[in-house]
């Protein structure tokens, strides 16, 4: 699974919940490199359909990535807000259709068996939030395919 | 084999030190003609063009040592022919001692000497007897060239041999000469150091892996090492220092509606920013020879194991280009190279009984052409067997049987194909041209093949100096602005009327029938477009695009998508505008296989499967006639237009010029000003007077930039003037690309 130079979320971390559609997902806050708002995205033809497209953070091009078809779910409609994660082959934005909150992880609640995730966490108003495995998920093979 | 008979910047040398043997000789002459009391118009005149022509020979074979003294020279002329001086002895005697000055310093600019002092004191000689102030020696003898700072002459890029990711940056004043020259001659130090330098190695030679490419005179106190990621930083971040102005000049127009065009200041900083970025990317260049050490160790060690005698040589010492770059083509040449000392060189007792020495040659050759450098490995071995590798490639693919010889020897880039029945610890698996083809690929190269049965063969590549910047044509498809490298695009045509042939719609270009389609649609982000179309060249065949609109022309500064993105044949990668705005750059190659993919549906499965071989397009090569008395000139020009693809004829003055235009009507026309019977000017105006000849492009070339000369030459009908001060090949060749594509 995960390499072990990539946190991963733990019980009693810091964790950055990204809700997407009705879901919500987690991802170890020391993965995380800054939430962009409203992320200017430029669209890039003939690319999967899991790119939605690039976007301009200071200077480097990012790709922003639809992390419902990532999870091999349902493609997110609109990009509000984009959660840069770093990983292993550069930095990626992970689009968010709410605002993403920090939480204190409480003890994983079971194991969740979508590849790219890890373990279920009970997170705050009795939602689950199932946590990302941002080295499996975000590996050049996967987004390819 | 027909390796096209290129000349290096030393032959091009030797061939001026020549022709300006008979030019000085005539000097002398008139000049001892005008002693006598023959001061004509006519004579002083003649006195001044050659020593004008002199001037520019000098500057374009990288002697600027010499043209700085011919343009002295020429300067004290100049003032006899517009009566601002009379003729005396002390004329007659600075003249005959530049004369002489001259004389002396051709051979040793050929030889690679030092010359520059020489050079200095006969030019200061020449300002005095002008009586202007003499040239003032800045104690670092940087000449007047003090465009960049801290000039260090002599220094020249090397490359150390450690593995460390250093460069060793020359002193700046050995960057190349910017766009935008000052009349003087550009200042190229490091050309004419390497000038005598490494054109043919020894057999044999030392391997050392520094050897070659340590500069002859560079010292310590002038290299300096430099981490390559600190100077990648300091491109970075200059770039963002353009971009951050850029965004300040439309902050300017839209708060307070000032034209920030209009403020001295704000252009001199536009100026500062682009001189620096200029000198920045310089930075980032080495040698191509840097690779010369580890190739000719690859030629030595293969040619041992083989049994094969094989002598290695080099040519095109000063060629730089980016380290990013070279690095990705360390791996193709080594392939390229073992490749012609495996297939290509025949063993000694083969090559003595076809009347060869037994001694075969493989010529690394690198000569900067534009904005790319072209790299030659070319050997004098047995060639490639055309029909065999026909026979192999029709045993799984029945239409290669059909290919002509041309089409077919490009069947050796496919995956899988080998002709060689000994599988060797070398070559003969098949793997290895489609991959040097696919890693030219990635740094935007291309690879062309020419062979001679029994003669040889002979690999160019052609690659970008740099991948750091891009001149592209900017359109919208789709409602979505792309950019597009201006050396793909063959033509823009107006909103074109397309005719389906075969199921596929074509438009015609040069007469001929070319594919078209809608960008939009290619690219899936729209249907049709009603707008022009983008004639774009791939490496083998042409497509039209149409587009919904044109915007402009703008330099990018590519960067790639990233490891995560998957790669897009489509999309070279993109660039961040100053307004924060990301634009993709496309890929002509890409865009038309996709293109093609469309059209064909099922059809094309097996050339998707292949990476399959493309006929090329048949297109016709423009012709050019070159006009120019002086030797040296012409036979440059006709070798940068010959290796860009065109057809060269050439003239020696106006005159002859009309016969030649009479005789065969060229493309365009490219013309010198100062020539004896009839000048670039009057063979213009004869040009434009003929109704037949009245859209015949005119470019008049010339290395007098005087605003006069400039009215002169566009009053009289020509549609460029270009001032040859750096002979900026690239300016030069994209101005007639331009006119071309206007024209076809």
């Amino acid at each position: 699974m995960a390499g072990a130079s990539t946190p991963r979320v733990v019980l009693g971390q810091l964790a950055l919940l990204i809700p997407v559609g009705s879901d919500t997902y987690a991802v170890s806050l020391e993965t995380v490199r800054e939430v962009v708002v409203d992320p200017r995205v430029t669209k890039l033809p003939t690319s999967p359909a899991v790119v939605r497209g690039v976007f301009n953070l200071r200077g480097d091009i990012v790709p922003l990535l639809d992390t419902g078809l990532l999870l091999g779910l349902r493609p997110v409609m609109e990009e509000p807000y984009a959660v840069l994660v770093e990983t292993p082959h550069g930095t990626a934005g992970l689009v968010a259709t709410d605002m993403p909150l920090t939480v204190r992880l409480n003890e994983s609640v079971g194991h969740s068996d979508i590849e790219g995730t890890t373990e279920t966490y009970l997170v705050a108003d009795a939602r689950l939030a199932v946590a990302l495995d941002i080295p499996v998920l975000l590996s050049p093979g996967r987004i390819s395919q | 084999m027909s390796p096209q008979e290129s000349l290096s910047e030393n032959d091009f040398q030797r061939l001026f030190a020549m022709e300006a043997e008979g030019r000085l000789d005539t000097l002398v002459d008139e000049l001892l003609e005008l002693e006598k009391g023959g001061a004509t118009p006519e004579v002083v005149a003649s006195l001044f063009r050659e020593a004008h022509t002199i001037k520019g020979g000098a500057a374009v074979v990288g002697m600027p040592h010499v043209a700085r003294v011919a343009h002295a020279l020429e300067d004290l002329l100049e003032e006899v022919r517009r009566e601002r001086r009379g003729v005396d002895t002390a004329l007659i005697d600075a003249v005959l001692a530049g004369v002489d000055a001259i004389r002396t310093l051709i051979p040793l600019a050929v030889a690679g000497q030092e010359h520059e002092k020489v050079a200095f004191d006969a030019e200061q000689r020449l300002r005095i007897a002008v009586g202007g102030p003499p040239v003032v020696d800045d104690k670092a003898a940087a000449g007047p060239d003090v465009t960049a700072p801290a000039a260090a002459p002599g220094a020249t890029p090397s490359v150390r041999a450690s593995a460390a990711p250093d460069v060793t940056v020359p002193a700046p004043s050995a960057a190349a000469p910017p766009p935008v020259a000052p009349a003087a001659p550009p200042p190229a130090p490091a050309r004419e150091h390497h000038a005598g330098d490494g054109s043919v190695e020894a057999h044999g030679a030392a391997d050392g892996a520094a050897g070659h490419a340590e500069p002859a005179r560079a010292t310590a106190t002038e290299m300096l090492q430099i981490p390559v990621h600190r100077i990648d930083e300091l491109v970075r971040l200059i770039g963002e220092a353009s971009a951050a102005t850029l965004r300040l000049g439309s902050a300017l127009l839209e708060r307070l509606e000032r034209d920030p065009s209009g403020l001295t200041e704000y252009r001199d900083l536009v100026r500062s920013l682009n001189e620096l970025q200029e000198l920045a990317l310089h930075a980032r260049m080495i040698p191509v020879m840097s690779l010369a050490p580890r190739l000719r160790r690859a030629v030595r060690d293969l040619a041992r194991e083989t049994g094969k005698e094989v002598r290695f040589e080099t040519r095109g010492d000063d060629a730089e280009i980016d380290r990013g770059v070279l690095e990705r083509l360390a791996d193709p040449l080594l392939h390229l190279v073992r490749n012609a000392v495996d297939h290509g060189v025949e063993s000694a007792d083969e090559r003595r009984q076809k009347g060869k020495p037994a001694e075969g040659t493989i010529r690394l050759h690198a000569m900067q052409l534009g904005s790319e450098v072209v790299i030659a490995v070319s050997d004098d071995g047995r060639g490639i067997d055309v029909a065999r590798v026909r026979e192999t490639a029709g045993r799984t693919d029945r239409s290669a049987i059909e290919m002509d010889d041309e089409a077919a020897l490009y069947l050796i880039f496919r995956s899988g194909l080998t002709t060689t029945t000994k599988v060797t610890g070398v070559s003969g698996r098949g793997v290895g041209l489609d991959a040097v083809r696919a890693s030219l690929n990635a740094v935007r190269g291309r690879i062309e093949v020419r062979s001679d049965p029994g003669m040889g063969t002979e690999f160019r590549i052609a690659v970008p100096i740099t991948m750091a910047t891009l001149r592209c044509l900017v359109i919208k498809a789709g409602g979505q602005a792309f950019a597009i490298p201006l050396h793909s695009v063959r033509a823009v045509l107006p909103s074109q009327p397309s005719a389906t042939v075969g199921g596929r719609a074509m438009t015609m270009l040069d007469g001929r029938p070319v594919p078209i389609s809608s960008l939009s649609a290619v690219l899936g982000t729209g249907n049709g477009a009603v707008g022009p179309a983008v004639v774009l060249a791939g490496l083998t065949r042409s497509h039209a695009f149409t587009v919904d609109d044109l915007v402009d022309q703008r330099d990018v500064v590519v960067k790639g998508l990233g490891e995560l993105v998957p790669r897009l044949p489509a999309v070279a990668g993109a660039g961040v505008q100053p307004d924060g705005s990301i634009l993709l750059v496309l890929e002509a190659a890409g865009l038309i296989e996709r293109a093609r993919r469309m059209d064909n549906g099922d059809r094309s499965q097996e050339a998707a499967g292949g990476g399959g071989h493309e006929e090329p397009v048949p297109h016709r090569a423009a012709s050019i006639l070159v006009v120019d008395d002086a030797l040296t000139v012409r036979e440059l020009q006709r070798s940068i237009f010959e290796n860009a693809g065109y057809r060269v004829r050439v003239a020696v003055n106006g005159e002859e010029a009309l016969a030649e235009i009479s005789h065969e009507r060229p493309d365009l026309v490219l013309t010198d000003v100062q020539m004896p019977r009839m000048d670039g000017f009057e063979l213009t105006e004869a040009i434009r007077k003929q109704p037949s000849l009245a859209s015949l492009p005119v470019i008049i070339l010339t290395s007098r930039g005087s605003d006069e000369d400039r009215r002169r030459g566009l009053e009289c009908g020509a549609d460029g003037y270009i001032v040859k001060s750096g002979f900026d090949q690239s300016a030069l060749l994209s101005a007639v690309e331009r006119l071309l594509g206007a024209d076809r």
